[in-house]
C-alpha cells in the first residue's frame, strides 16, 4: 500500500514512462517466453522429424544387411550415412543384432564389434523419438529392426543438440536486448510525450499554485497554445474562472462597503436622533433658566435637566466611540459594553417600534476574559439583522449567560427564518461558499468575530416563530485550554 | 566363425543361384544377348580400385579401340558373382583372382596377367591398426579379423592357409572375421578399429599408399605372404576360338605401347600384362590343397 502511495507520489512524467517501461518488459517476458516455448516445440519437433528420417534412411540401409549379420555392410552404411545426415548433427550410431551384441558403430574403436551395450548406455534412450540429456547436450533415439514382424536388431543414435540451445540462446538474447532497446525507446518516447502533454498543465499548476496565495492571474494569450484545442479550452475555461472571481470580489467588496455605509447610516441617524431628543429639552431648559434663572428651584431642575441631557448625549458618543475605536476593542468584555450595544441600538428599535427583551445573567466578575470589543460589533451586528427581519412592533430578544466557563449570547427575532444558504456563513465548517454567494455579508463579520475569539455559532428555529443565533465564546484562559486539549 | 560365414556364404550362394540367375543375372542375360549382336562384355571383380570411374572409362575407350566394337565393364559385388557369369560364359572375359582361377581352371582359359614392379606375382598382407606394434602373425589370435572375399586369393585363402599350416582353425584363432567384399575395405574396417586386423592384397594396399595415403598411416603391415600369381585376366574356354578373346589379349599384352593404354596403367600402377604359364598359379593350388586337407 505504502510502495502504491510512493509510487503515485512521483511525477507522472516518470511514472507513465517507468509504467510503459514495466509493461515492456512485462510483455517482452511473456512474448519472450512463448516465442521460446514455441521455438523448443518447433525444434523438437523439427529434431524428431530429422531422426526418424535418419532412423528410416538407415533402418532401410542396414536391414539386410543386420538380417545377414554383415559388420562390414551396417558399418559402411552408418559411415556413408553420417556424411549425409550434417543438419542431424549425429554423434554416434550403434547397430546391435538380434542377440544384442554389436553389428557395427560408428566408432568401432569406443563401441567395439560384438561386444554387448552397457545398461548405462541403453538407460539414456527414452520412450519418446528423441530423449534430450540438457546437461550433455545429446539426444538420443532408438529405432528396433524388424523384419516380418522379427525384431532383428536395433539403432541406436546419438545427436549432438548443442546448436538447438545454442539457437534457443541466440534467439533469447536477441528478444532480451530487442525488447530492452524497445523499452529503453518507449520510456524515452513515453517521458518526452507525457512532458509535452504536462507542459501546459504546470502553466496552469504555477498559475493555480499562484492563485492561493491570494494573486489569480489569468494565463497570458500568447501561452494557450492554439493547435491543442483541449488544453486551449482548459485555459480559456480558467481564465474566464479568474476574471469571474475577480468580478464577484469585487462585487463583494463593494457589497460589504455598501452594507457597511448602511449600517453606518443607520446608526448614524439613530445617534443623531437620540441626539437630538434630549437637544429639544435642553434648549427648553435653556430658555427656562434664561426666563426664570433667578429662580433657584427652577434654576436647579433645569441644571439638572441639560445636565442629564448632556450626560445621555455623552453615553451615546461614547458607546459609538468605544464601538468603532479599535484601541478600545482589546479591552475585556463587561457588562456595559452590552448596555452600549443596547443604547446604539435604541433608535433604531423606537424607529420600528419594536421591543428589546433583555435578560442578562452575569457572574460575579465585572469583566469577563473575552476581547470586548469584537463582541459588541458582532452582537450589534445581530441585533441589527434581527431588527430588519423582524416585523414593526415586534420584539427582539438577547439573552447573555456568562455563569459557567463561557459566554452565551442568544438573539432571537421574529423574522421569517435565515435561508440555509445564509445560515451556512455562520455555522459551517467552511463558510466559502456561502460567502461567495455575495450575501449576508453583516454574518461574515460575526463569523471572523466568532472564529478569532475560539467560539462556535448555532441557529435554531424558535418555538414563536423567528430564528434564534446562539454564540457561545469561550473565556480566553478556557479557549487556550480547550485548543490545547 | 569363417565356418558359419562360410555356411552363410553357401547359402547365399544357393539363393544366388536360385534366385539371382532369376534376377540379377537376368540383367546379364539381355547383357549376354547383346554380347551376341557384339558387345564384348568385360568382368571386374573388386579385386582393384573398383570405385575409380576414370579408370573405368579408360579402360572401356581403350579396349572398344582394340576390340573394335563396343565394350561394356560389367561390375558386381563379389569375386563370386564374376566368378560365375564368367564360368557359365555369360561374359567373354574377366579379371579374377588367382583362386577362383584355379578352382575353375578346367574351365577357364589364362588370357593375360598384370606386370607389377616387372613381375607377374604379388604378396598378401596381414595388416592391424598402426601403432599395434605386433612383433609377429601369432599375436593377432583372438582378434576381430576382416577378411575380404571368400574367393579371394589374398584377402582370405592366404591366411587361411597360414594358419592351417599352423594347425590352427581359424575359428579359434580370430575371436570373429567377417567379410568386406574390397581390399581397400579391409583397410577401411582396420583403420576405423572395426576389425583389429585383416588380409588384403599386397597391391592393393600399396596402391592406396600412394591414393590414400591417410588411410594407410592408420595402419601396419604385420606380414607379408611369399610372392604369388598376380590375379589374372581369363575366359571361359567354350569361348577359346573366339577372336575377340584373343584381340584382348593382344590389346592387354600391348596396352603399354598405347597412350590410352598406358593412362589405364598408370591408373592401375601397373606395368603391363604378359601372357602367362597357368603354372604360374600352382603355389595358390598347393594352398587350396593345404586348406582342403586341414578341413
Amino acid at each position: 500500500m505504502s510502495a502504491t502511495r510512493r509510487f503515485r507520489s512521483i511525477p507522472v512524467t516518470f511514472r507513465v514512462p517507468a509504467m510503459v517501461a514495466l509493461l515492456m518488459v512485462v510483455i517482452s517476458a511473456a512474448i519472450s517466453e512463448r516465442v521460446l516455448d514455441r521455438l523448443s516445440k518447433t525444434q523438437e519437433s523439427s529434431l524428431n522429424g530429422l531422426a526418424e528420417t535418419y532412423l528410416d534412411g538407415l533402418s532401410s540401409a542396414v536391414l539386410p544387411a543386420v538380417l545377414r549379420g554383415d559388420v562390414w555392410e551396417v558399418y559402411d552404411a552408418l559411415d556413408r550415412s553420417s556424411s549425409s545426415y550434417a543438419a542431424l548433427s549425429p554423434v554416434e550410431t550403434v547397430v546391435t543384432g538380434s542377440d544384442g551384441r554389436i553389428l557395427a558403430a560408428t566408432d568401432p574403436n569406443r563401441m567395439a564389434t560384438f561386444s554387448r551395450l552397457q545398461d548405462s548406455y541403453l538407460n539414456r534412450f527414452g520412450p519418446g523419438i528423441v530423449t534430450i540429456d540438457e546437461a550433455a547436450l545429446t539426444g538420443f533415439s532408438k529405432r528396433e529392426l524388424v523384419y516380418q514382424g522379427q525384431p532383428i536388431g536395433a539403432i541406436h543414435a546419438t545427436f549432438d543438440v548443442s546448436h538447438l540451445f545454442a539457437e534457443r540462446r541466440e534467439i533469447l538474447v536477441t528478444l532480451l536486448v530487442t525488447n530492452s532497446v524497445l523499452a529503453v525507446l518507449f520510456s524515452l518516447g513515453g517521458f518526452v510525450i507525457v512532458r509535452q502533454m504536462i507542459a501546459p498543465m504546470r502553466i496552469l499548476e504555477n498559475h493555480m499554485r499562484s492563485a492561493t496565495h491570494g494573486a489569480a492571474e489569468p494565463i497570458s494569450p500568447n501561452q494557450i497554445p492554439e493547435g491543442d484545442s483541449e488544453v486551449a479550452g482548459l485555459f480559456r475555461g480558467y481564465n474566464t474562472l479568474v476574471h469571474a472571481e475577480r468580478e464577484r470580489a469585487n462585487f463583494a467588496m463593494q457589497l460589504a462597503e455598501e452594507e457597511k455605509l448602511s449600517s453606518l447610516g443607520r446608526l448614524a441617524s439613530g445617534m443623531a436622533h437620540e441626539i437630538n431628543n434630549p437637544l429639544g429639552g435642553l434648549f427648553n431648559a435653556l430658555d427656562t433658566l434664561k426666563t426664570h434663572g433667578e429662580t433657584p428651584g427652577v434654576r436647579d431642575t433645569s441644571i439638572s435637566l441639560i445636565e442629564r441631557g448632556l450626560a445621555g448625549i455623552r453615553d451615546v458618543v461614547e458607546a459609538a466611540l468605544a464601538t468603532y475605536r479599535p484601541e478600545r476593542s482589546h479591552r475585556p468584555l463587561s457588562a456595559d459594553d452590552l448596555d452600549d450595544v443596547r443604547l446604539l441600538l435604541k433608535p433604531e428599535l423606537r424607529r420600528k417600534q419594536q421591543r428589546l427583551d433583555w435578560n442578562i445573567v452575569w457572574n460575579e466578575l465585572r469583566e469577563l476574559p473575552i476581547k470586548g470589543g469584537p463582541v459588541r460589533q458582532a452582537v450589534l451586528n445581530l441585533l441589527l439583522n434581527a431588527s430588519t427581519v423582524t416585523p414593526e412592533g415586534g420584539a427582539l430578544s438577547l439573552k447573555a449567560d456568562s455563569s459557567g466557563s463561557y459566554l452565551s449570547i442568544e438573539i432571537g427575532d421574529q423574522g421569517p427564518g435565515i435561508p440555509a444558504e445564509i445560515a451556512g456563513i455562520l455555522i459551517d465548517s467552511d463558510p466559502g461558499p456561502a460567502v461567495r454567494a455575495g450575501r449576508g455579508l453583516g454574518l461574515w463579520m460575526v463569523r471572523r468575530v466568532v472564529d478569532d475569539l475560539g467560539g462556535s455559532a448555532t441557529i435554531a428555529v424558535k418555538k414563536d416563530g423567528g430564528a434564534a443565533v446562539t454564540l457561545t465564546i469561550p473565556f480566553e484562559g478556557e479557549s487556550i485550554k480547550a485548543n490545547a486539549a | 566363425m569363417v565356418g558359419r560365414e562360410k555356411k552363410n556364404l553357401r547359402q547365399s550362394r544357393r539363393d544366388f543361384i536360385k534366385a539371382g540367375l532369376a534376377g540379377t543375372a537376368a540383367l546379364t542375360f539381355s547383357h549376354a544377348s547383346g554380347a551376341e549382336i557384339g558387345t564384348f562384355q568385360f568382368g571386374l571383380t573388386p579385386v582393384f580400385l573398383s570405385n575409380d570411374l576414370e579408370l573405368l572409362g579408360h579402360l572401356r575407350t581403350y579396349l572398344s579401340s582394340k576390340l573394335g566394337g563396343p565394350v561394356e565393364l560389367v561390375t558386381r559385388r563379389t569375386y563370386q558373382e564374376i566368378t560365375a557369369l564368367l564360368v557359365s560364359g555369360r561374359i567373354h572375359s574377366a579379371w579374377i583372382c588367382g583362386y577362383p582361377y584355379v578352382q575353375y581352371k578346367a574351365e577357364l582359359d589364362l588370357v593375360a596377367t598384370p606386370v607389377w614392379h616387372g613381375k607377374p606375382l604379388y604378396q598378401s598382407y596381414l595388416i592391424a591398426a598402426a601403432g599395434r606394434s605386433v612383433d609377429g602373425w601369432t599375436e593377432l589370435n583372438g582378434d576381430v579379423h576382416a577378411f575380404s572375399d571368400p574367393d579371394s586369393n589374398s584377402g582370405f585363402l592366404v591366411t587361411r592357409t597360414l594358419l592351417a599350416k599352423n594347425k590352427l582353425p581359424p575359428e579359434f584363432f580370430f575371436s570373429r572375421s567377417f567379410f568386406t567384399y574390397g581390399h581397400r575395405n579391409v583397410v577401411r574396417a582396420v583403420a576405423s578399429g572395426l576389425a583389429q586386423s585383416g588380409s588384403v592384397d599386397g597391391y592393393v594396399y600399396e596402391v592406396m599408399r600412394e591414393t590414400e595415403p591417410d588411410l594407410i598411416k592408420q595402419t601396419e603391415i604385420v606380414r607379408r605372404s611369399e610372392w604369388l600369381g598376380f590375379p589374372p585376366v581369363a575366359s571361359p574356354k567354350t569361348l577359346a576360338g573366339d577372336a575377340r578373346v584373343k584381340a584382348l589379349q593382344q590389346a592387354l599384352v600391348s596396352m603399354n605401347g598405347d597412350p590410352e593404354g598406358q593412362k589405364v596403367l598408370d591408373l592401375l600402377r601397373l606395368d603391363g600384362f604378359q601372357a602367362t604359364d597357368p603354372s604360374l598359379f600352382d603355389t595358390i593350388e598347393a594352398e587350396v590343397q593345404i586348406v582342403r586337407q586341414f578341413g
